[in-house]
């Protein structure tokens, strides 16, 4: 049966993590209405790691915060791991989100009162894991991230890009099926952004763990897997990296941002 | 073109103010309820310190003691707007520099500041000179009402009270607008900036010394407990001192060392696996202890002054029917005046009122202890000798004593031969130096007495021989024949005024129970009353400033809490934390602030002859449950944080 499987197209093979059908978000009370998302359909695959583009404005984050369950949507159907999200009561998306989601923001998001340690703890507190086997968990994710001499320091003790590497190791503690990741080099110099994103995408590789990450940056989107474009609330376009190298993959991403209005996200 | 382009700056700037004003409303509505509620106990006060009802009623003690607290009354409502204008603009701090920030000078943002306050000012001082109008009346009754003032009575408009009560306010005005300029002069514009994002990171304690200063604090504490129940020797003064000192200087190192050590041990134990809870609240107290530890132990030790102040303050009013009558067991009494007793008795059976008269018989004897009984107490003393029966048959409850014993009855000193073991030997002065047995301490007299002499009883047949022995006809040892009444109550006052007549005047004091529970109830009713209203008065300071800090703490942790929301905490969880942050912010103050008080009380128990276990737990409980008020407002404002943060 396995191996029958793999011989298919790696593609389908994997199993879907999460399927978006028609996904819909406005905000606003009548009269006043912005249609932010106007019926997206995503699928993304166990093992994948996914970029959202788009320009500032686009709905980059709005999707996210849909996605995520952080925030609900107005229309379409969301699953994740094959349950419906969006037929869920608050308190069950809290559960959810703590048991299978991970997060990592682009503004950190610690506790400012909490060591690394305790922040990067902090999902597991109220779940079943052992003392034991949180500690491992730990001290392996630390270790993946290099920041296991940070342990018992204070967030403002400690840099930006540490700071988001804490912010990955508390979004990875809990083994979860999708972490999702807004802008995470925002707020770092290109040196730490770089850094971070090898690791992510190592994470990715070596831990199969899914991630989808939001983005303004070509660069940064080029360590995905896969670029979903964002225009006017509609998936644009897409992007496989497939086995091409970094460089050439940044480039494309270059040109279907160059198409999809201007040269530079940026500007706008 | 130049004024057309000041006329556009100015537009936008207002525009800025009034939005960054409606922005900050609620910071407003924090400093404006400190300021009305101040007016309005200070108003309130005031009207009552000018009445003339409570002038006519008061004797000199009355105008006195108003004025005294009056004046604690304008530093706790002084210390309170300052605190709450200091929180104020913290946390508008980040205005203050934009306005900075978009070239408006110093000089400009100040006077704005200066004309907000003035209008604040001037409308806390209408609102609640009005609010106090309103509710003054109340207090009236219930100050009338505690002194035993039974006519009707009506609030006056007064004047004076609103003249004193402006001037009261612009001094707080003058210093909080000081404390503004102050503000905007002093501070650099990125100090502005940041200045809600302050607090400091709790350090890693060097560990031994803390730990020392840590158990100090306690060792502190437990020395003043334990010395607090023996300061009454010769160096009583010397002691009180000491106790103060040790357990302010205790308190002070329990919330700047002890409680941090504590806590710092709690948490390195966990290693980093803190829970949810903990991170709620174990992780920002440790957080914000450093800054809080003086407010925190000005608020534990002035709450443990009001707390004694008001217990005491109610067991004296509570008790002071039963103190009369421990001292007073006739309702009045005649020595050696059997002809003026005769003659008030005629009176009052021409008024018809009933009464009993009884005659006893005593005399006087110098004696000497077996011991010194107490620091204060001499071993010669002089003893006036009381037949048990005789008492008995005057309606007295006393028990008879075997032959050889004796009870001894002096409500001045009772309480001082609580640590003296009995029995212990009386010795007469007599030439056969009779002894007798002391086998009680009782705690009320047998006898209205007018000089200072313990009393003795002793059986019928002991009396009589020592009557024989020692009684002569003339000089310190001669019988003396006591003519004591006793009136029902409602005839009390009736009797009361036939017997303060001048022609029942022959010797000093003239007292009677009557007047002489009419004057404590009015100088304990006055004493409870601005006991209360001063604890009031410090109780909602200081749970309104624990408030103003907690609402202050749940807008600088929003962040967190929208964190911990998006990481999948439910407001649930989130709130289990919290409540036990503001369990221990108030609870703690509460609780070392209770336990002084109860050691002070029991201090001073030797001022009480009666058990007052019961007035001063009313009062405490009163204390706790207000306080309780205030936390539960902030677990409120918190969860509407915490809510709202996503
Ligand atoms: N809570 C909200 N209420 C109203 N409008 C919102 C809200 N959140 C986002 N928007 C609007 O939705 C649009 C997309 O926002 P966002 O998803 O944050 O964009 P991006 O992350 O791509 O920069 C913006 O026009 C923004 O103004
Ligand atoms: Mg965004």
């Amino acid at each position: 049966m396995t191996t029958e499987n793999k011989t298919i197209t790696p593609k389908t093979s994997k199993q879907t993590v999460l399927q978006a059908h028609n996904v819909r978000k406005s905000f606003g009370a009548r009269g006043n209405v912005q249609q932010v998302l106007k019926g997206i359909d995503l699928r993304v695959a166990e093992g994948e790691f996914v970029g959202i583009m788009g320009a500032s404005g686009a709905g980059k984050t709005t999707l996210l915060n849909v996605l995520a369950t952080i925030d609900r949507s107005t229309e379409g159907t969301i699953l994740i791991d094959g349950v419906d999200i969006s037929k869920m009561k608050d308190s069950e998306l809290s559960a959810f989100r703590r048991n299978q989601l991970g997060f990592i923001f682009q503004d950190y998001n610690l506790l400012d009162t909490l060591t690394v340690k305790e922040n990067i703890l902090l999902p597991v507190s109220l779940g079943k894991m052992k003392k034991q086997e949180a500690e491992a968990q730990f001290q392996s994710i630390a270790k993946i991230l290099d920041i296991e001499a940070l342990a018992d320091k204070y967030p403002h003790e400690i840099s930006g890009g540490q700071k988001q590497r804490t912010s990955a190791a508390r979004a990875l503690i809990n083994q979860p099926s999708l972490v999702f990741a807004d802008e995470p080099t925002g707020a770092l110099d290109s040196k730490s952004a770089s850094s971070l994103l090898r690791t992510m995408a190592e994470v990715n590789k070596q831990q199969g763990v899914t991630i989808m990450m939001v983005t303004h940056d070509p660069l940064a989107s080029s360590y995905c897997s896969r670029v979903v474009f964002l225009k006017d609330g509609n998936v644009y376009s897409e992007l496989y990296k497939g086995d091409k190298t970094r460089q050439a993959f940044f480039q494309e991403i270059l040109n279907v941002q160059a198409v999809l209005g201007g040269d530079s996200v940026d500007a706008l | 073109m130049c004024r057309l382009c000041s006329g556009v700056t100015a537009l936008t700037l207002f525009d800025l103010v009034k939005r960054s004003m409606r922005k900050n409303i609620k910071h407003y509505y924090l400093y404006f309820f400190a300021l009305i509620l101040s007016v309005v106990l200070y108003f309130v006060f005031a009207t009552l310190q000018h009445d003339a009802a409570v002038a006519a009623q008061g004797t000199g003690t009355m105008g006195a003691a108003f004025q005294v607290a009056g004046i604690l009354l304008v530093f706790i409502a002084g210390i309170f707007i300052v605190y709450a204008n200091a929180i104020f603009l913290k946390r508008r701090s980040r205005e203050i520099g934009l306005y900075q920030l978009i070239g408006l000078t110093k000089r400009a943002v100040a006077r704005l500041l200066i004309i907000e306050n003035m209008l604040l000012g001037i409308m806390a001082l209408i609102v609640g000179i009005a609010a106090g109008m309103l509710v003054s009346r109340v207090f009236l009754l219930l100050l009338m009402k505690l002194i035993g003032y039974e006519a009707f009575i009506e609030v006056s408009f007064s004047t004076a009270a609103v003249i004193q009560t402006f001037f009261v306010f612009l001094a707080i005005f003058v210093l909080t607008t000081i404390q503004m300029v102050f503000t905007v002069y002093r501070n650099s514009l990125l100090s502005l900036f940041n200045s809600e994002k302050q607090g400091q990171h709790p350090r890693k304690p060097k560990t031994a010394a803390s730990a020392i200063l840590a158990l100090l604090g306690i060792g502190l504490i437990a020395f003043g407990y334990w010395l607090s129940g023996r300061m009454l020797n010769a160096m009583i003064f010397f002691n009180m001192l000491a106790v103060l000192a040790t357990v302010i200087l205790g308190t002070y190192l329990i919330f700047r060392v002890t409680i941090s050590w504590l806590l710092y041990r709690i948490r390195r134990s966990k290693n980093g696996h803190l829970g949810l809870a903990n991170s709620l609240s174990l992780a920002p107290l440790m957080h914000r202890m450093k800054s809080n530890a003086n407010s925190l132990t000005i608020i534990t030790v002035l709450s443990a002054m009001t707390l004694t102040m008001t217990a005491a303050a109610y067991s004296l009013y509570y008790s002071t029917e039963q103190e009369t009558q421990a001292i007073m067991p006739f309702d009045f009494m005649f020595e050696n005046e059997a002809g003026l007793a005769d003659d008030i008795s005629q009176e009052l059976d021409d008024n018809g009122i009933s009464y009993q008269r009884e005659a006893v018989e005593t005399f006087v004897v110098p004696a000497e202890f077996e011991e010194k009984p107490a620091p204060f107490l001499e071993r010669a003393t002089d003893i006036a000798l009381f037949s048990s029966e005789q008492l008995q048959q005057a309606g007295l409850d006393v028990d008879v004593p075997e032959n050889g014993e004796a009870s001894f009855h002096d409500v001045s000193v009772a309480t001082l031969f609580n640590s003296v073991t009995l029995p212990f030997d009386l010795t007469l002065q007599d030439e056969g130096a009779t002894t007798l047995s002391i086998t009680e301490i009782a705690q009320q007299n047998v006898l209205n007495w007018s000089f200072f002499t313990s009393q003795i009883v002793v059986n019928e047949e002991t009396y009589q021989s020592l009557k024989a022995q020692l009684a002569s006809e003339t000089g310190d040892a001669a019988l003396q024949q006591m003519d004591g009444f006793h009136i029902a109550e409602e005839d009390m006052a009736a009797a009361s005024a036939i017997y303060q007549q001048d022609k029942y005047k022959v010797s000093e004091p003239h007292v009677d129970y009557y007047s002489s529970y009419d004057g404590s109830i009015q100088s304990n009713g006055l004493l409870i009353f601005i006991a209360g209203f001063l604890g009031l008065v410090f109780l909602i300071s200081t749970g309104s400033i624990l408030y103003f800090k907690q609402m202050t703490e749940a807008e600088q942790e929003k962040q967190s809490y929208a964190t911990l929301r998006q990481l999948g905490f439910t407001v649930k969880d989130i709130m289990r934390g919290i409540v036990r942050k503001q369990a221990f912010v108030f609870g703690l103050p509460l609780a070392i602030g209770l336990a002084h008080s109860i050691f002070a009380i029991q201090a001073a128990s030797f001022l009480f002859r009666t058990d007052i276990l019961f007035p001063a737990s009313v009062a405490m409980g009163v204390y706790a449950l207000i306080y309780l008020v205030f936390a539960v407002l902030a677990v409120g404002y918190y969860k509407k944080t915490v809510k709202a943060a996503l």
